[in-house]
């Protein structure tokens, strides 16, 4: 396990997960439909979690993957919270446009 | 033996109490509080002739009473000075505020006016006032119970506020003299800063510091280095405005006339004993202090001179018959102040003690014509009320002839010694010389207004049916004119230097030597010192000091003498006609007293225009800006915040951005990119 | 503990008041305020404080307890008496209570709150005069902002809104430069403070604790600690030309707001000023001296002026208010015993004179409903004793002698003339002194309009004489003024006591 990971170099890690951060960057800059927000802001905080496991292997140390555990135990909860808006969203503006409630800007 | 002078502070506090009485009592009281106001004043009238008893007998008072606050700096007190000028001025006051209270039960009660608490509760304080002034042993304490007289003027001439005139003539009566006041309030505060103590009397005083300081033997403190005469005298010009405030000297005479708005009774307190008297009393107070300074005496004497004849021209047009006794007032308190400028100091008391009497005996007079006008004060609806009132007619016309100078009546001597003291000191004075020839010039204009308006008054036939049938007036106001009648006649004797050189009588010239310390004083507050202080020196004409004193008798009687008949030949008619068309556009000016009052209106209102133009500026200007930046900073965030759209896709892209430029900026400090 | 005992009733009543219903709001609130100044009093006769509390003085019910450390500072709770803080300690319990009476009449909503409010102020307002710790000082000076904001802005007049943000944005921004300023001082003393406590910062300022701080010399720190603290200080007071929000305040609150507003917010800025900037940095205020002496009569001159030129009965005396505070700024900046113990004698002076002034118009204005020159004339005619009262304020302001303001100014002109620490005192002096004449002229005549001749005022009812809990107070005040004015010695031995270590802080080449 250690030979797999160490014959891995970091970089391509971090690459990968500054791939999955921009896909979920695109997704959140370019749509205005509240589900792929979601769904955009679970993927950029997947490549977070890519880049906690990851150095955790590299350095040897555990409290990266710790970290890891909580954001995923934390996506949930937002996800849940974030639904829990959507649904909201839709039951008052009968739609899940996010660019349609502007009635708090100023 | 009860000391007289344990008693000083009762003189003052009697009309006080009787004020706080009145104030709070008035109203269920008999009288409106008459009586209370009375015997107020006739305790203090008594106290204060066995305080003057005293002062015969050979002693004095000089005591520091209370201390108001006692810093380390200076020393502000209160206390009582009874020397002999103190003494005779507390029965003077005393006695005039005495026989007002009697007046006022005629003119005030009798007539049914309304408010008389007030009334006499003004009364009341006003002689307090004026008797705390007299019985100063300082400076400071003089200043309040001044400014304080001035407060009593503007609640008394302000009496009938319900009308349009008097609260207008008591607010100019307040800001004329406060104006004045404004200059001895900062004079009060140079001799402060100048000797550290504003005593009049004993060896630590300030008279007494200032003549140390010019013998050279004193430091004193001057601003700036400036030289010790040079001072001085400012510092004696600036207590002069306040004196040339409330004894209504040019250029700020114009308060007195307008005063008359006041009741009658009122105007013979102001006149006659109390307000306008501080004035050339607080002169003769300090005279030490400007007998050192032989420029303000002069301007004093210049000023008196000035004054005693301008006003009297204005006096020879007027138709109201307290009119006329306003501008002769104005007029004999300048020649008041040209005494006291010509070293005439004991001349200037003299007169002062005079004119007290016959003063406030021709205003008693006027208001017992006027309770028998009903209220109409114009001479020319007058005439032939002469049969109708003889007592008023009599005691009025010893008033007039005092008033006028005639031999021997009370003015008489009194204001021939002015003259005589202007003319001795003068030959060698120009300035002073001037101010003589001003004063004799106002004799003849003087007797002449004064006759005129006997004239026009009682003689004659009756020029309306008022004056035909007068109201007739009671013993509380025939008494008072009784008394004052019989005291303008024989007050003279007090002071007969005249008679005294010419027969070579000795010790006839009582108020000479009372001023004097014959029988008791203060050192360093006798009119020899002051005589030895001052800067002159006695020339005489006609070769001595006797034919100078019968050739200026004689030309000054004969001066009134002349006015007088000029009045009898105009007016002593049994239908005078108005002789003042003859001068023509004059007559205007006079009328319009020099159009001096349209001045001070003029500059009145310019003020105003410049407070305007402040207020204008700070609206526009100074508010301006503080608007200014609150709108600046409303605009500004009005347009910062539409940044703000509401998009959060916009606020995801900015952020980007930002992340973005924050890399960027990292990169080029890092040198990523090399 | 009796300091304590004091501000923490006065917090209570407030509360309590807070909570009572609206009926009978007034009068518990009126009960509650008598205890503070009876606690006052007990205050006064028990003081026995020498000297200066900021220069090493005996302090008066002293009490001290730590409370917090901040960046090496000990932050306690510091609150101390001495003779300088008592007469305002006295002035303050003494009006609140006159002031809510006054209210009774004007004030017709939400009672229960304007009471609590105004009782909220005051503990506030005794925790200004009697905190000796910096930080404990800052808090209850920003926090008397808070319930005059409300008191304004809630029931003031038609343009209550604007006059209110007004108060508070400019006298806020104004706190901020102070406390910039003074915190720049804290920090450039070092390690010679350890604490915020202002006679530690005073001893440690007076004993050269001074350092360079960022790159500024120990001098240059104190003159910008001196001007900030100076310039947010003169908002407060307000000296010519930050003294706009004054009149807007003044014309919107409602008498009662008022009354305490002139009587005792703005001396405030006056004891701040002599507190911080004329006690702790004296050499820096005699550096200034003639700049600060030339605003001093440009406010007194300036401000009578636009007196001068007001309709407004409020707005008349606002103004004249600046004009005032101008008496007090010279006086404190010559350095002398009389000039500095008079201008602390005048703030008492002019926090019951105008207190007057603004109560005797308050309650003609209750009335006619109108406080313009113009609408109204004859009033004594209507109201004599009411206008009496009014009469005798005026003349108090104009500076009557044996009354409050004469003695006030006087001091200070008498300080002021001969100082010798102010170069052309003489000529400052007498420039300032022409303000007397100037309150005169426009006194007399608002009051030659409004209050004397025939009566005329176009009103459906008939107006009549107020009633005795409107006339009471304004009689009481009239009695104070009077007795400080015949004995100012009463304050005026304590005041000059607590000022001599100031002034002796100041040597003087002659």
């Amino acid at each position: 396990m250690a030979a797999v990971a160490a014959s891995i170099p970091p970089q391509w890690y971090l690459l990968l997960a500054a791939g999955v951060f921009c896909i979920g960057l695109f997704g959140i800059l370019t749509r205005s439909d509240a589900l792929y927000f979601l769904m955009s802001v679970e993927l950029m905080m997947n490549a977070a979690n890519i880049n906690f496991v990851a150095f955790s292997l590299y350095y040897g140390d555990l409290t990266g993957q710790v970290f890891a555990l909580f954001v995923i135990a934390l996506a949930a909860a937002e996800v849940a919270i974030g639904i829990g808006i959507i649904l909201v969203l839709y039951r008052n503006f009968g739609d899940i446009d996010v660019t349609v409630p502007t009635e708090m800007r100023w | 033996m009860v000391d007289a002078f344990a008693y000083v502070p009762a003189v003052v506090l009697l009309p006080f109490f009787s004020f706080l009485v009145a104030l709070g009592a008035g109203k269920y009281l008999p009288k409106g509080g008459a009586f209370g106001g009375i015997a107020a004043t006739a305790g203090s009238f008594l106290l204060s002739l066995w305080i003057a008893t005293a002062v015969a007998g050979g002693r004095a008072y000089d005591e520091t009473l209370y201390t108001w606050a006692a810093g380390d700096q200076f020393e502000l007190t209160f206390g009582a000075l009874i020397d002999p000028l103190s003494a005779l001025m507390l029965v003077i006051v005393t006695l005039v505020a005495l026989l007002v209270h009697v007046f006022s039960l005629g003119y005030m009660n009798d007539e049914g006016e309304t408010g008389l608490p007030r009334y006499y509760a003004g009364l009341g304080l006003f002689t307090a006032s004026m008797l705390g002034f007299v019985v100063a042993d300082n400076l400071l304490m003089a200043f309040m119970f001044f400014e304080l007289v001035g407060l009593c003027s503007y609640l008394l001439i302000g009496f009938h506020f319900r009308e349009p005139g008097p609260p207008s003539a008591a607010k100019k009566a307040f800001l004329v003299t406060r104006f004045g006041d404004y200059f001895f309030l900062v004079g009060v505060v140079a001799v402060f800063a100048t000797f550290g103590t504003a005593a009049f009397a004993g060896e630590g005083s300030f008279p007494a510091l200032a003549e140390a300081a010019l013998a050279g033997d004193q430091a004193v403190w001057t601003p700036g280095g400036l030289d010790v005469m040079t001072w001085f005298t400012v510092v004696g010009l600036l207590v002069l405005g306040g004196v040339v405030g409330k004894s209504a000297q040019f250029p700020l005479h114009t308060w007195l006339p307008d005063a008359m708005e006041g009741p009658t009774p009122v105007s013979a307190l102001i006149h006659a004993a109390t307000m306008v008297a501080a004035g050339v009393y607080l002169v003769a107070r300090m005279y030490g202090f400007y007998a050192l300074t032989p420029t303000t005496l002069a301007v004093i004497a210049f000023i008196g001179g000035f004054t005693a004849l301008f006003a009297a021209t204005m006096g020879v047009v007027k138709d109201e018959l307290k009119q006329v006794l306003a501008y002769s007032t104005i007029s004999q308190y300048g020649y008041m102040m040209l005494a006291l400028g010509a070293g005439g100091y004991v001349a200037a008391v003299f007169h002062l003690t005079t004119h007290a009497f016959f003063k406030a005996l021709l205003f008693l007079g006027a208001g017992s014509v006027i309770i028998a006008m009903h209220h109409n004060e114009d001479m020319w609806d007058m005439g032939g009320l002469k049969a109708r009132m003889p007592v008023t007619y009599y005691t009025f016309l010893a008033g007039s002839l005092a008033l006028a100078g005639i031999f021997p009546f009370a003015g008489f001597w009194s204001k021939d010694e002015i003259l005589y003291e202007a003319l001795v000191h003068g030959l060698n004075e120009p300035l002073l010389l001037g101010g003589y020839a001003m004063g004799l010039l106002a004799v003849p204009v003087t007797a002449f207004y004064t006759f005129r308006m006997v004239f026009l008054t009682f003689h004659g036939e009756p020029r309306t049916d008022l004056a035909a049938d007068p109201e007739p007036v009671r013993w509380n106001v025939k008494g008072p004119l009784t008394v004052l009648g019989s005291l303008a006649v024989v007050t003279g004797l007090i002071n007969m230097v005249p008679v005294q050189k010419v027969l070579g009588l000795e010790g006839i010239d009582y108020l000479h030597r009372w001023l004097d310390n014959e029988w008791g004083g203060i050192d360093g507050l006798s009119s020899h010192h002051y005589a030895d202080l001052g800067p002159y020196s006695s020339g005489y004409i006609a070769g001595g000091e006797v034919p100078t004193v019968l050739v200026g008798a004689a030309v000054s009687l004969g001066l009134a003498l002349a006015g007088l008949g000029l009045a009898w030949r105009l007016y002593n008619v049994a239908s005078p006609t108005e002789h003042t068309a003859k001068l023509g556009g004059i007559k205007d000016v006079l009328y319009n007293n020099y159009y001096l009052d349209e001045l001070q209106v003029w500059i009145a209102y310019r003020t105003e225009d410049i407070a305007g133009g402040a207020d204008t500026f700070d609206q526009g200007i100074i508010d301006g800006v503080v608007n200014g930046v609150s709108s600046v900073s409303l605009a500004g965030g009005s347009r910062v915040r539409r940044i703000q759209t509401g998009l959060v896709s916009q606020y995801a892209a900015m952020l980007t951005l930002g992340l973005i430029a924050l890399l960027v900026l990292i990169g080029v400090n890092g040198g990523w990119f090399l | 503990m009796i300091l304590e005992a004091l501000i923490g009733f006065t917090f209570l009543a407030a509360l309590l008041v807070l909570l009572a219903p609206n009926a009978w709001a007034g009068r518990l609130a009126f009960a509650l305020s008598t205890v503070p100044f009876v606690g006052s009093l007990y205050l006064w006769s028990r003081f026995d404080a020498v000297g200066n509390a900021l220069t090493g003085g005996t302090i008066a019910f002293e009490s001290r307890y730590e409370w917090v450390e901040v960046g090496g500072r000990t932050v306690s709770w510091f609150v101390g008496l001495d003779g300088i803080s008592l007469p305002l300690v006295v002035l303050t319990t003494f009006l609140v209570p006159l002031a809510i009476l006054s209210a009774w009449t004007p004030v017709d909503t939400r009672q229960s709150q304007f009471y609590g409010l105004m009782l909220f102020m005051e503990a506030n307002l005794l925790g200004v005069f009697t905190a000796l710790d910096f930080f404990l000082w800052f808090v209850f000076w920003e926090a008397v902002l808070v319930p005059m904001y409300f008191l304004i802005g809630v029931w003031g007049g038609p343009r209550r809104k604007y006059a209110a943000i007004k108060f508070f944005v400019y006298t806020n921004a104004a706190s901020l430069l102070m406390f910039i300023g003074f915190m720049s001082l804290t920090f450039a003393l070092g390690d010679s403070i350890g604490s915020l406590a202002l006679p530690e910062i005073t001893q440690a300022i007076a004993d050269g604790g001074l350092e360079t701080w960022f790159g500024l010399s120990p001098g240059r720190i104190a003159m910008v600690a001196f001007l900030a603290t100076f310039a947010g200080f003169a908002v407060k007071v307000p000296i010519v030309p930050f003294h706009t929000w004054l009149p807007d305040a003044h014309v919107e609150a409602p008498t009662p707001v008022s009354v305490l507003l002139a009587g005792v917010l703005l001396k405030m800025g006056t004891y701040a000023l002599l507190r911080f900037n004329f006690t702790m940095l004296p050499e820096q205020a005699s550096a200034l001296a003639v700049p600060i002496a030339a605003i001093a009569v440009i406010s007194v001159i300036y401000g009578a002026m636009l007196a001068l030129a007001q309709k407004d009965l409020k707005r008349i005396v606002a103004y004249s208010s600046v004009s005032s505070m101008g008496y007090v700024i010279l006086g404190l900046v010559v350095f002398t015993e009389y000039g500095v113990g008079g201008a602390t004698f005048q703030m008492v002076a002019h926090g019951l004179i105008s207190g007057l002034m603004f109560m005797a118009v308050g309650v003609v204005y209750n009335a006619t409903h109108t406080r313009m020159v113009g609408d109204m004339a004859g009033m004594a005619d209507r109201m004599p004793v009411t206008v009496g009262i009014l009469v005798a304020g005026a003349f108090g302001y104009m500076g009557l002698p044996l009354m409050a303001g004469f003695a006030g100014e006087f001091f200070i002109f008498v300080g002021a003339f001969g100082a010798p620490s102010l170069p052309y005192a003489p000529v400052f002096t007498a420039l300032a002194m022409f303000g007397i004449v100037i309150v005169a002229g426009y006194l007399l005549s608002a009051m030659q309009k409004t209050l004397f001749g025939p009566f005329r005022l176009e009103t459906d009812y008939e107006i009549g004489r107020a009633p005795f809990h409107d006339v009471a107070p304004l009689a009481v005040l009239l009695a104070a003024i009077v007795v400080l004015g015949v004995a100012p010695d009463l304050f005026f031995e304590m005041i000059r006591d607590a000022a001599m270590p100031v002034v002796e802080g100041v040597s003087v080449d002659v």
